[in-house]
């Protein structure tokens, strides 16, 4: 009942609010908040009642929908809710002046808010996928709000990765039901084994092949390369409290379909491992380096979103592959710092996006070189953001620092079980096998600490941009300076106190408690944050960090007083390959495989084509005086009678037209004394006429029909009785 | 209940159609109570028929020995007049508002009338001949109806489609003259009844003539032309017979053909099927594809039903019972989706009295109600959950994938084609993936249009463009929200339809 309320609720809740914003929009909000806030409280209880379940038979075919509640569900439920009244909370200030289009919006924020809890909790893949679908389309919403063409266009791109990994995730699915014969998280790893191809702990191709599929699909969502091409669209198209939703929640949302993907399905498959951690390794290094270059608040942070989920993905990598080697600590760990850098990255984004939002409504520009300087006298703000920027980079005493510690051990720890795996050659994976692992592992371990300081970078480039240097332009410059409170109580109080998790989170007792509620493994207790080792870690990160932040942004992104992009626009995925791929290329081939059948005016291709094959063929028999003329005689023959067949059938419907059906000319003068006789006759043969006109031309396909039948049946007939 | 009930919702359509034009009615009022009552009252047989009726065929009068005319009633056939029998009455409501003002209503309504007697007909045929003629009448009940509008345009498209379907059910005659003369006596039994007189080649080739034969009326390639052609007819009779009655009628007879009279044992590993899903997989993507290049809104319905019929028969001709399954469950979610599809192009067309998508820019706002049903469906086209679409898509790939598996494991016995199968029915279950994706292009593009105007060009901003009126907009909820229940609970009706599969209903 409890799961029902917080997933089913806020559908309810939508439309109530929905209802009541159109009579008084105040009121209206409170109803919103309302709601959030009712979620936001049951979630608690329900993190208190973790094992329940509940199953909706009947609803879709198969099991109907299940839900259950485990630490790391309830964990997660909780975040969202926590998101979304931060979010509620910030929005009546940022929507203060535009309200066209508010009430959708309002709607469908809510809306999602029931779909998100329902993937959250769900108990099987089938019930993830619906509720993954409904908070596809109505995310959408939020994506094309302003409707401007440039929201439109991203609409479109968000739209159509969300349907693209919609559909690969229904493939998957599909090959997964087909292999295990069922779609639940707790019957999956039982089913699933004793399947696999050999005795080692391999899955059969087909159950990778799902893999695969279900990890694009959620990847889709989680903005994993090569289907992040949405991300540093829809964000800067899409209003603030929308952008920290979708970079906060619903990235989190594919994470966690990989995530169970990865625990469930393909657990100790190493060659998956190796598949996530190839596509988060990219991932993480590309948003990094795209952010770094990017000149615009909201697209670095989008850009920033997508190198952390490239962090999350990293982790989840390294769970697989130490279960592929059956290492349960080094998996905890991996773990760990997987839920741990998902939560804090949620909690990040929130903030940081509000931030934005505040800019936003403020100035209504996002680029920085117009931004700069306007946070100088913005003290709460920049506290904030200052959090944010600490947090994210992983500074010590900061949340970031923690999960990403937790992930940096764990994969130290990997490269160091893979070279153990290496020299004692294990039943599961071969040593070579281990040793290429650990070679990739450890290029993983630079490309992950190099992240970490481009991070640490490009929050240096936003901070000391937006609130530290001065405006070219003096002029604005004062005006920024002279500008009053940039927003109202509220707000404030929603992105301060958002922005306290960073600290909060920040404390190893706090953290290692909820990890070891999520997680349920009290490996995470003995945990020790503040050990040299683990600060070294995060100090190369950071020296890189303020290294390419003194040389690369100061000194080549910083040019003439003002930042620019100097990444070429060429290499864009969307437009260079994605695009011409669908619209043109693709349909392109099919349409020139199509167009060799598929213009057919029934006869006359065949024969041409019959024809030119008969030529070729009577060409291979070159010299023969015999056959050669007969086959192309023959075929002209065929072509004339053909030409002659249709001639003849057109000019007796002509002739037809003309002489028994021709149209008559109704006499007007009467028309109210027409005979009865006379009506009905001349009804009939309205009616019938386009019958008899159609009736010639089918009446002989028919007989051509019925003569080819009586041909094959001589030539049955005749077969049976020799 | 006596058996030669089944008579009464064939033939009352009929003469009520028959009857209407002998005697013109020109009040608009009687003509519409006329119509609807006789569509009202055949359906309330038909549901009589459906719950009482013995399943057992009777033969209503004989020839000669093995040529009859036979009606009855089983799981397949009242699946199919259920659901048209649910259809007619809500789009005559639809027809009435459409046709509103034409002169040539008495003659519309008649033959629409009619047409729902003589498609009930192939429903409730119990053997070969019989379906066969009431399919070659259903092409010449409709022929004035896709002529109605009576310009060169009609009158061309009435002679493909009349072309092209009598044609194509002549090849089917020879299928119908070989099962009957080496089967037992055509009439329908599940798992067929094909004595091995004749050697498997020829039976074989019967086969795809009547594949491609009757799949003409299910425009399959090579003779799908007429379809998108057709679309030149009054909206009401593409929506009904066009997507849903008679092309559903061609999908239903190929399916009697594979199931009832040859056996899909007798066919399973043969050239035959190679031949048909490999027919069926090309036009699937061929109408997907055209679809897509497609700018007229209804001729791009057209093209995307094509695709869908062929979706049916693809999984018809995996020749499991999971795929006659999924195949009548496609059937019936895709007429729903796709009426509705037609409707809401319909409205579109009879308001704004234009026809191409590039017209369509910011409609939405005009007539927000047609096209959120519009939206609706259009997704569930694509295959989204919790809509239909996704039910039977997911029915298809899996009947598929388990199809294929199967031919697999049994591919190494047998020869070449056994060999080639299982790669076929792989390439089925893929290129329902891709044409999927295809259909999100080209479906969901049309909404995302009507709602926002692509390049900011609304066209409608100052328009008077009104929404639709309630009789068109009435037929259309109630799709649409067939949609989202049937996408729901789709227990019952894939409970039913496993049984049919199975042959036990």
């Amino acid at each position: 009942m409890l799961i029902a309320m917080v997933v089913f609720g806020p559908f309810i809740g939508a439309a109530a609010a929905a209802a009541i914003g159109k009579r008084n929009e105040k009121a209206g909000e409170y109803a919103a908040l309302f709601v959030t806030a009712v979620v936001l409280g049951l979630t608690l209880v329900l993190a208190g009642a973790a094992g329940l379940s509940l199953i909706i038979p009947g609803i879709l075919s198969g099991s109907g929908l299940t839900f259950c509640v485990t630490g790391f569900r309830a964990v997660y439920a909780v975040i969202t809710a926590i998101m979304w009244v931060g979010t509620t909370l910030f929005s009546p200030e940022y929507f203060a002046h535009e309200k066209e289009n508010l009430g959708r919006y309002k709607f469908f924020v809510l809306f999602t808010l029931g779909a998100v809890e329902g993937v959250m909790l769900s108990a099987d893949l089938m019930t993830a996928f619906v509720f993954f679908e409904v908070l596809s389309l109505t995310s959408f919403t939020w994506v094309i709000h302003e409707e401007t063409w440039a929201a439109i266009r991203a609409g479109y791109t968000y739209l159509f990765v969300a349907v693209i990994g919609g559909l690969l995730l229904f493939m998957g699915l599909v090959l997964l039901e087909h292999a295990a014969g069922t779609l639940s998280f707790a019957e999956l790893s039982t089913a699933l084994q004793g399947k696999g191809a050999s005795a080692d702990s391999l899955a059969q191709p087909q159950v990778l092949a799902a893999g695969i599929l279900i990890l694009l699909g959620f990847g889709a969502k989680a903005g994993m390369f090569p289907l992040h091409i949405w991300l540093p669209k829809a964000h800067p198209a899409a209003p603030s409290p929308a952008s920290a939703l979708l970079s906060g929640i619903l990235t989190k949302v594919g994470v966690y379909g990989i995530l169970m993907t990865a625990l469930y399905v393909l657990a100790g498959d190493y060659r998956f491992g190796l598949i996530v951690l190839a596509a988060g390794l990219i991932t993480m290094l590309l948003g990094a380096v795209l952010a770094l270059f990017s000149i615009n608040l909201k697209r670095t942070l989008a850009c920033s979103s997508m190198s952390q989920i490239g962090f999350i993905l990293t982790g989840i990598a390294v769970t697989v592959l130490m279960g592929a080697v059956g290492e349960e600590e080094a998996v905890m760990t991996a773990l760990s710092g997987t839920v741990q850098h998902m939560i804090n990255h949620s909690l990040l984004k929130l903030t940081l996006f509000m931030c934005a939002g505040v800019v936003v409504m403020n100035l209504h520009t996002l680029t920085l070189d117009e931004i700069r300087g306007w946070g100088r006298n913005k003290t709460a703000l920049k506290i904030a953001f200052a959090l944010g920027g600490l947090g994210i980079s992983g500074v010590p005493l900061f949340n970031g620092y923690i999960s990403k510690t937790l992930l940096h051990e764990g994969i130290v720890e990997a490269i160091h079980v893979m070279r153990e795996a290496q020299e004692s050659s294990l039943v599961t994976i071969s040593a070579t096998t281990a040793g290429n692992i650990a070679n990739l592992l450890q290029v993983g371990e630079w490309i992950f600490l190099f992240s970490g300081g481009l991070t640490f970078a490009y929050m240096c480039k936003l901070f000391f941009c937006i609130f530290v240097e001065k405006n070219r332009d003096a002029d604005v410059q004062e005006k920024f300076d002279s500008s009053g409170r940039c927003m109202n109580g509220v707000s404030t109080a929603a992105i301060l106190g958002s922005s306290l998790f960073m600290v909060i989170l920040g404390a190893p007792p706090v953290t290692k408690r909820l990890l070891y509620f999520a997680t349920g493994s009290g490996h995470i207790l003995e945990f020790a944050a503040f050990t040299p080792e683990n600060m070294k870690g995060s100090a190369i990160s950071l020296a890189i960090g303020a290294a390419v932040y003194l040389l690369v942004v100061k000194r080549v992104l910083y040019r003439e007083d003002s930042y620019v992009n100097l990444w070429p626009e060429r290499l864009d995925l969307e437009e260079g390959l994605y695009r011409p791929a669908l619209t043109k290329w693709i349909p392109g081939v099919l349409i020139a495989v199509a167009s060799v059948f598929g213009e057919n005016k029934v006869l006359a291709p065949v024969c041409r084509r019959g024809l030119a094959a008969a030529q070729s063929a009577a060409a291979v028999f070159g010299e023969d005086k015999v056959l050669t003329p007969v086959c192309v005689y023959g075929l002209k023959l065929f072509q004339s009678v053909c030409y002659a067949v249709s001639i003849s059938t057109d000019s007796l419907i002509l002739t037809l037209r003309h002489s028994v059906f021709r149209e008559k000319k109704v006499r007007r003068a009467g028309v109210g004394r027409m005979s009865r006789m006379r009506m009905l006759r001349e009804g009939t043969a309205e009616a019938v006429r386009p019958i008899l006109r159609n009736f010639t031309f089918a009446l002989l396909m028919t007989c051509l029909g019925i003569l080819v039948i009586l041909g094959v049946l001589l030539i049955a007939i005749v077969k049976i009785n020799p | 209940m006596n058996p030669l009930f089944l008579l009464i919702p064939i033939v009352l359509p009929i003469f009520g159609g028959l009857a209407l034009l002998i005697r013109p009615v020109e009040n608009d009022i009687k003509r519409r109570i006329l119509c609807e009552a006789v569509a009202c009252v055949t359906s309330a047989c038909v549901w009589a028929a459906a719950l009482w009726m013995p399943h057992r065929p009777v033969t209503v009068y004989s020839f000669t020995r093995g040529f009859a005319v036979n009606f009855g009633v089983d799981g397949m056939a009242n699946v199919f007049a259920v659901m048209i029998s649910i259809m007619w009455p809500l789009v005559l409501l639809y027809a009435f508002e459409y046709m509103k003002g034409d002169e040539g209503s008495n003659r519309f309504f008649a033959f629409y009338v009619m047409t729902y007697g003589v498609t009930l007909g192939v429903c409730y045929s119990a053997d070969m001949i019989t379906m066969y003629v009431f399919i070659e009448m259903l092409t010449l009940v409709t022929i004035p109806l896709v002529t109605h509008y009576g310009g060169h345009e009609s009158m061309f498209a009435g002679r493909k489609y009349a072309a092209y379907t009598i044609g194509g059910a002549s090849l089917g005659f020879m299928a119908v003259v070989l099962t009957t003369m080496y089967g037992m006596d055509g009439i329908f039994r599940y798992g067929g009844s094909i004595f091995e007189v004749l050697d498997s080649g020829t039976m074989q080739l019967a086969f795809v003539l009547g594949f491609i034969g009757f799949g003409a009326k299910a425009a399959v390639f090579p003779l799908h032309d007429w379809l998108p052609t057709a679309s030149v007819a009054p909206t009401p009779v593409t929506a009904l017979l066009h997507a849903v009655a008679v092309v559903n009628s061609g999908v239903f007879a190929v399916m009697r053909m594979t199931y009832y009279v040859f056996g899909a044992d007798y066919l399973r590993g043969t050239a035959a099927q190679a031949i048909c899903l490999s027919l069926a997989i090309f036009s699937l993507l061929f109408g997907a594809v055209q679809a897509l290049r497609e700018r007229h809104f209804k001729r791009r319905l057209a093209y995307s039903t094509m695709s869908n019929l062929s979706y049916m028969l693809l999984a018809a001709m995996c020749m499991t019972p999971q795929g006659l399954k999924a195949g009548l469950a496609h059937m019936v979610f895709h007429g729903v989706i796709k009426i509705c599809l037609f409707m809401c192009a319909g409205a579109f067309i009879h308001r704004a009295r234009k026809a191409y998508i590039y017209e369509i820019n910011g409609i939405g706002r005009r007539m927000p109600d047609t096209f959120a049903a519009y939206t609706l469906c259009a997704l569930s086209l694509t295959g989204i959950p919790p809509l239909c679409g996704f039910v039977s898509k997911w029915q298809l790939l899996t009947a598929g994938m388990d199809a294929a598996t199967e031919a697999a494991a049994g591919g190494a016995a047998g020869g070449t084609v056994s060999a080639i199968l299982p790669y076929i029915l792989f390439a089925g279950v893929a290129a329902l993936i891709i044409a999927a994706f295809l259909c999100a292009m080209y479906s969901i593009n049309i909404s995302i249009r009507a709602f926002f105007p692509v390049e900011e060009k609304d066209l409608y901003k100052d328009s008077d463009v009104k929404e639709a009126g309630p009789l068109m907009l009435i037929p259309i909820y109630v799709f649409a929200a067939c949609n989202i229940l049937a996408g729901m609970f789709p227990g019952p009706i894939l409970e039913i339809l496993t049984a049919i599969g199975e042959g036990r209903l």
